[in-house]
């Protein structure tokens, strides 16, 4: 037996999305599984199989070092910061910022 | 249920009887797949915009890289790798798309570019002199790319396009607030770095402002097809609203004598646009565009034995 992982498209704009897996001999018989299973109410308009031996996984370990790489980030406070004193520096009536 | 081999291509079924109903489908928020039978006209089209997007941001990204070992201090290195990154990492997705349409495949399309024949953004054709220039570039460039990359996104029609873009613009957005960033020290920092800044601005404004090219045509076919859903001048209007009062707000002059607010209109006011330098660059190229070219070129044939290398493991590879 083979483990498949099933994706599904609906019609329009969305992508394929991950739906689920499920185990069959062959092909032929994951697409009628997948169909059966996964995709009874029209789910999706297009489906993918992909045999879960043929995913290549990342380690998690790998992928956690760059949890910490704050200078990919920037989340706008410092220029919040700096608009919101000039906002409270006019409002006093400093006027000459 | 038989199962059909992937094309090289993913997902998309559709077929329309011609132009008409291409575009009724569009109109209806219809979105186009790389399978699908799409008019040989949008495929053409939209292929060539992403072509020229995609080669604009490796061309930017490689700028970035220039300034990566003379950023001051270890954090705006960090952080110039981290756009670095990014723009070569937008290149890259775009490629695919741009690939996947099935009319040049991407070593065509780096080929292409590295010999000169293929176009990209004006502002990745002028030298960035100092680092104020760079951070002109992070703040006002990244600024325009990320407005008009947004309104591409907005209605994109062209699945795979826009889905790229989501990423995209999230990370141009980073681009946008650090520039900014950078930009507020050198506005509130010695007298020097704020010259340093205005003369960068006095290279780059108009540049910058002409990223997103002259009017749109009535008829510009990638409006009517609903990858652009902004006309250029409008696109151009917003920047000129939202920059202005910014950059005076941080005490900088517009490198224009004629910019004033029109109190009837409530709005900024520009002078009037000479596009002359701009359509000549992109004819002939601008002041720093063959240094960038060989550049590019040269790190392309230098790198040509990991290339080899590749295909040699990939046939002998089980
Ligand atoms: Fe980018
Ligand atoms: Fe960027």
């Amino acid at each position: 037996m083979r483990v498949y992982e099933v994706f599904l498209k609906r019609a329009g704009k969305e992508e394929f999305r991950h739906a689920g897996a499920l185990e069959a001999p062959d092909d032929q018989m994951a697409l009628t599984y997948a169909r059966e299973a996964y995709a009874r109410r029209s789910e999706g308009a297009q489906m993918w199989l992909v045999q879960r031996a043929n995913i290549v996984a990342a380690d998690p370990a790998d992928l956690a070092t760059n949890q910490t790489k704050s200078h990919r980030h920037n989340d706008g406070s410092v220029i919040a910061a700096r608009r919101k004193q000039k906002r409270a520096e006019a409002k006093a009536g400093g006027g000459n910022d | 249920m038989t199962a059909t081999t992937m094309p090289a291509t993913v997902s998309g079924l559709n077929h329309w009887a011609g132009l008409d109903e291409f575009e009724a489908f569009i109109d209806d928020g219809g979105m186009v797949e790389p399978g699908d039978a799409m008019p040989e006209v949008y495929r053409q089209e939209v292929f060539r915009f992403i072509e020229f997007h995609a080669n604009s941001e490796l061309m930017g990204g490689l700028t970035e890289r220039d300034w990566i070992p003379k950023a001051p201090g270890l954090r705006l290195k960090q952080i110039f790798l981290a756009k670095t990154q990014d723009e070569i990492g937008h290149a890259h997705l775009l490629y695919m798309v741009a690939a996947d349409m099935g009319v040049k495949g991407r070593t065509e399309m780096l080929e292409d570019l590295f010999s000169g024949r293929s176009r990209f953004h004006n502002v990745f054709h002028y030298q960035a002199v100092t680092w104020a220039d760079q951070i002109a570039i992070a703040y006002l460039v990244d600024a325009a790319a990320f407005a008009s990359q947004r309104a591409v996104f907005a209605q994109c029609s062209y699945g795979p396009y826009k889905r790229v873009l989501k990423r995209i613009v999230a990370e141009e957005g980073f681009h946008m607030r650090h520039g900014e960033e950078m930009l507020l020290r050198m506005a509130e920092g010695t007298p020097v770095q704020h010259q340093m800044f205005q003369e960068a601005l006095n290279r780059w404004w108009w540049p910058a402002v002409q990223l997103f090219g002259p009017d749109s045509a009535p008829d510009d076919p990638l409006l009517r097809w609903k990858i652009k859903s902004e006309r250029n001048e409008d696109l151009r209007d917003a920047y000129i609203q939202k920059y202005v009062p910014l950059l005076q707000g941080y005490r900088f002059q517009i490198p224009d004598d004629g910019v004033h607010f029109n109190e009837e209109a409530g709005k900024w006011v520009v002078s009037e646009i000479d596009w002359e330098p701009l359509k000549a660059t992109m004819r002939q190229g601008g002041p720093d565009s063959k240094r960038r070219i060989t550049n590019a070129a040269n790190n392309w044939a230098d790198t040509a034995w990991v290339r080899s290398a590749f295909n040699l493991e990939g046939a002998g590879a089980p």
